[in-house]
Parts: C-alpha cells; structure tokens; sequence
C-alpha cells in the first residue's frame, strides 16, 4: 500500500515526527513524506492512506508551513469522500485554549469536504516533554490495524 | 565515511540557529563530517538561557536536536571558545567550510543621556543571572518598589512576568534559586512597561501578553489608548484584544502587584536623584509632544541586541554588521539566525533561516565556490589540547542528569552558574570538594 506522510511544521517537530513515521513504514509499505507547503490538495483525493502530522502557533493557528496549502484547500473545495486520513496534532497544554487546536483547523475542513478519519486523533504536548515521535510511534499501528478493518468491511 | 567528496564542516554556536544548521545540512549530507562548537560546557545556547526559565514545554525543542549527537552523527564540542582555544584561521585550516551561529549577546543601548546611571540595568544581564549563565556574576539587583521597563518585546514581557510572580509562582522551573531569593526579599509593588511603540506596532507577542493574564494577585493597568486601527494587521488586533482583556475592571484580581502598560512613549532621558545619583526619573515624550516624567526606583532597558556584538574582534566587523539574505560571509565562511539577519524573531524562524542558509551552502559546494581539501581531519586534526577540551555529548549527558538529579523542591533542574563546576559534572557526574553556593 501507498501511505502519504505529510506535515505543517514551525519548528521542525512535526517534519521530524513525519519523518520517523515514514521511516517506521517503510518496511510494508511505499511511503511519501512530504511538507504540506510543497503538497497540491488535488492529489488527496486519490491517496490510498494520508498521515497528517500538524502542530500549533500561535493562538491556535495553523503553523507557517500548512498555511498555503490550507489556502489552496479551500479554493480547490475538492471531493474528499474517498479519503481515508489519519490526525496526529501538536501542540502544548501550557496554552490551555489553543492546545493542539493547529491540526483540528485541517482536519476540520477535511471533514467538511468528506474525509473520513481513522483511528485514534493523535496527539503530543510539549508540555509533556515527552519526544513527539515515540508518542506518533505508539499511536500508528492503531491507525494501521483501523485501516485495514475498514478496507475489509 | 571520510573521503575527496566529505565536507568537514565546523558550525560555531548550539543554540537554535547552530542546531537547525546542523539538522538541515545533515540532511543533506549524510556523509559529512560536522562539529557543533560551543564556549559552554553545554550545548543548544539561548533555549537554555534566553527562554525563561518559567517556560519549559518551549525548552522541550531541545529533545529533537538531541538527536543530532545521539543519533545522526554529529558531535558536540563544547567548552570551546572561539579567539581563546582555537582562532578562526585554525579552524579553518580543520574545516571546508566554518557557519557563524553565535547569535547575538550584546544588549543594544538606548542612547538617551542618563542610561548608564547607577539603578540601570540591562534585560540581558538579569535575564542570564535568572537563567544562572556562567558569564553572569553576583546577587540579583535590587530594583526597589516600582521598577520600569523600557521595551515591550519578548524579553521585556518576560522580565515583567518574572517581577510579578512570586515564588510559588515557579514551580516547575529551573530559575536560578539565588536570585530569585535575592529578588523575592524585595520585590517590586509597580511595574511599569513603556513601548515606544503605540499598540499596532509595538513588539509583544500576544500569546505572552495573554500569559500575564494568568497571574491573578496582579491589577493591570493603562492610562494610554490600547486601540488600534480598524485595518491593523492580525498580531497587531490580536495584541490589542489581549491588553484589552488584561485591563478590563471587570478581570478579577487582587491588587498585590500592579503592572502599568505604557505604549507609545519614547524615554528621552534617564535622571539621577541628586542626593543618591542613582537613576530616579525617566522622561517620557510621545508623539504629540506632551512630556510626562515617569518616577522609577530602577530602570531596565529591554530594547534588543546590537548586531555583530557576538564574534567581536573574530570577524572584521564591517563583515558582520549589515544584515544579509545570504548566509555568504567569504570564502568559506558563513553565518545563520541571528548573527546573519538581527534579533528578530523566534526560534521557528531560525529554522527556515538555517535551511536557507544550508541551501546555500549544498549550491556552493556543487558549484565549487566552496573547495574541499581531503587533507582537512575536522575535529581530529584539531590540536590534541583543543580535542582534550572540549566537552562531548556524552559529558553533557551526564552534567544534565546530575542537574536534574539535583533539583530542588518544585523545581526540573538546579544549574549551576559556574562554568568550573559545570565541568566538573560533565567530566565525572559530581562536584567533588567544590564550595556549595
């Protein structure tokens, strides 16, 4: 199976998380990891599996890096039913209110074009010190096995 | 792993910069050899002693540039101070290519007559005494009842957020107990902030002004207009909207600190009281022309850092002194962050700094404006003194484990302000017979 990596980084966290998720798949499957400013939103729709990696700035916002391709998202509107994507968002409980809230404004708009998530959202604080890859780690096979269930039924 | 095509590759500074250099041309070059100095016994720069010491989840950065030593190949040589232990021409001889990631240390002056007056500070100094940097000496000033900030950037909000607190207020930290002892047995009763800048442009990030909120013993207040155009740009109404909740009377508080918001006042001069001839009075101008002056008990300015004030006499300065797109400095020197485009700027944007500057550098060597010479070692060619000096990752491996291990009560981590006795733990885990203090 083909699975595509993609990642909205500011401080490098979340390409470096991409990264090791790419890595960690590669042994089953082709992998594409990619920066979400470098991706066109038109090639989603044909992905078999999309992992989107995605921290936090500022208030809440969406980090530099998935900014234009949010943009182009919302000017493309395309039909996202066919998509299967998995969430793994950033972000730090230090900032109560806008904790993780970075990847919830991407995976909103995948929902709304018809995505379907699956498996468990993701998530890593920085609070927690913990470093964001063994957490991402941990998270993936969960996401794998829900795949896979929902390809069979 | 060594050969023709093998760029050594020196970088000098661990902080963000020097780290994210380091990350990006790893990536690039997996075959090249590439040494990350520091002038500390330990590495990653101003993440350890410019983010506040009350910040730690942004301090957490450092768990991916770990990596960097641990894993993908790079070494850690630190202890290692440039114009000291080794000069630059030596370096080169060592290396292909040497990147300037030295930041920038030197806090910039106001030039305002009166700005060297006892009872003047500069943010820089007190920020390294409260992150217990080994260049800092002595006790935390004294800065009486009703300090005042001059600058409203980063480093001013998280001076004010520090003079508010009150110990309890630290739990979690690795402020340097001493002078927060120094500072707690007086602290201040008023602080006042003063941005020369009016709201829309003033520098403050808003998330760190909404922080302020937080602390709840603490009434803010502002006789100035917060408002800004209906047209500012987004950080300008976000900034706004967070002054707006912080002083609304409606915020509930106590009243044991006061924190006054001044924006839109240049400080034109700083007076002594005539009997002690410590700094007394700021005097405010705005742009109306009114003047006000602003009583003080002590004057901090926090108005940035000068650029080229981290290589002085290194580099000739007319090299470094004019900010750059281009991380080119000469034949086979460069810089990143700081050091190349001025104290802007979080430590995100070091990194799309670093990576442009590792663009460059992977274009030079294609092109061969960079020269590799096969006889260059890198750090094994470097004099056996230097190579004996130098404190590795593994050394501050373990001078991190006996910092954490030493922790006080409600604390992450005790350093020590003291460059020997950081040695010390990074050679052998303890501090033998030295003084406690």
């Amino acid at each position: 199976m083909h699975i595509t990596v993609l990642y909205g980084t500011e401080s490098g966290n979340s390409e470096l998380i991409a990264e090791d998720l790419g890595q960690a798949l590669a042994a089953d499957h082709e992998v594409t990891v990619s920066d979400l400013q470098d991706y066109d939103p038109a090639q989603l729709a044909g992905n078999a599996l999309t992992l989107i990696v995605c921290s936090t700035h500022g208030e809440g916002e969406l980090p530099n890096t998935a900014i234009p391709f949010a943009e182009a998202l919302d000017a493309l509107q395309p039909d996202l039913s066919g998509l299967r994507y998995a969430m793994f968002g950033l972000g730090d409980t230090f900032y109560e209110e806008t904790y993780s809230q970075g990847s919830e404004l991407l995976d909103r708009r995948f929902t709304e074009l018809g995505g379907t998530r699956i498996g468990e959202y993701g998530r890593h604080d920085a609070s927690s010190w913990d470093l964001g890859s063994d957490v991402a780690l941990e998270w993936l096979p969960g996401v794998i096995e829900a795949f896979e269930a929902a390809v069979v039924s | 792993m060594s050969s023709p095509s093998t760029p050594r590759i020196a970088i000098v500074g661990s902080g963000p910069s020097g780290c994210y250099l380091a990350q990006s041309l790893r990536r690039a070059l997996p075959e090249a050899i590439i040494t990350v100095f520091d002038q500390l016994a330990c590495p990653f720069g101003l993440i350890r002693y410019g983010v506040a010491a009350d910040h730690q989840s942004t301090k957490a950065i450092t768990r991916q540039f770990e990596r960097l030593f641990t894993r993908d190949g790079v070494t850690f040589a630190g202890n290692i101070r440039l114009g000291r232990d080794l000069g630059l021409d030596e370096l080169q001889e060592h290396y292909d290519l040497v990147a300037l990631a030295t930041g920038l240390s030197q806090d910039r002056g106001l030039t305002v007559p009166g700005e060297h007056l006892p009872g003047v500070h500069s943010a820089g100094v007190l920020t390294r005494l409260l992150n217990a940097h080994p260049d800092s000496t002595g006790p935390f000033p004294e800065l009486g009842p009703a300090p005042v900030i001059l600058g409203a950037g980063n480093v001013a909000i998280d001076l004010v957020r520090f003079l508010a607190k009150r110990p309890e207020h630290f739990a979690g930290s690795d402020i340097h107990d001493d002078a927060l002892a120094d500072y707690a047995a007086r602290p201040a009763e008023r602080i006042t902030v003063v941005s020369r800048s009016p709201v829309a442009t003033a520098k403050g990030d808003p998330l760190m002004l909404r922080e302020l909120g937080k602390l709840e013993h603490v009434r803010f207040t502002s006789p100035d207009d917060l408002s800004v155009p209906a047209d500012a740009d987004r950080a300008a109404i976000a900034r706004a909207e967070a002054l707006a909740t912080l002083t609304d009377p409606a915020r509930a508080h106590s009243s044991a600190v006061e924190v006054v918001l001044r924006f839109g006042w240049a400080p034109g001069e700083i007076l002594a009281d005539p009997t002690t001839g410590r700094a007394a009075t700021v005097a405010l101008t705005n742009a109306a022309g009114d003047r006000e002056p602003l009583a003080a008990s002590a004057v901090i300015r926090a108005v940035g850092f000068e650029l080229g004030s981290g290589l002085a006499g290194l580099v000739p300065a007319e090299l470094l002194e004019h900010r750059s797109d281009s991380g080119f400095v000469r034949d086979g020197l460069y810089r990143t962050g700081w050091v190349k485009r001025g104290p802007t700027g979080t430590i995100p944007e070091n990194r799309s700094d670093a990576k442009q500057v590792a663009d460059e550098i992977q274009a030079d060597l294609a092109s061969g404006r960079i020269v590799l010479d096969p006889r260059k070692r890198g750090f094994a060619g470097l004099p056996a003194a230097v190579q004996e000096r130098a404190v590795s990752f593994a050394d501050w491996q373990r001078l991190d484990l006996a910092e954490i291990a030493e922790a006080g009560p409600d604390r992450v981590r005790r350093k020590r302000a003291d460059h020997d006795h950081m040695l010390r733990l990074a050679r052998s885990g303890h501090l033998a017979d030295a003084p406690a203090r």
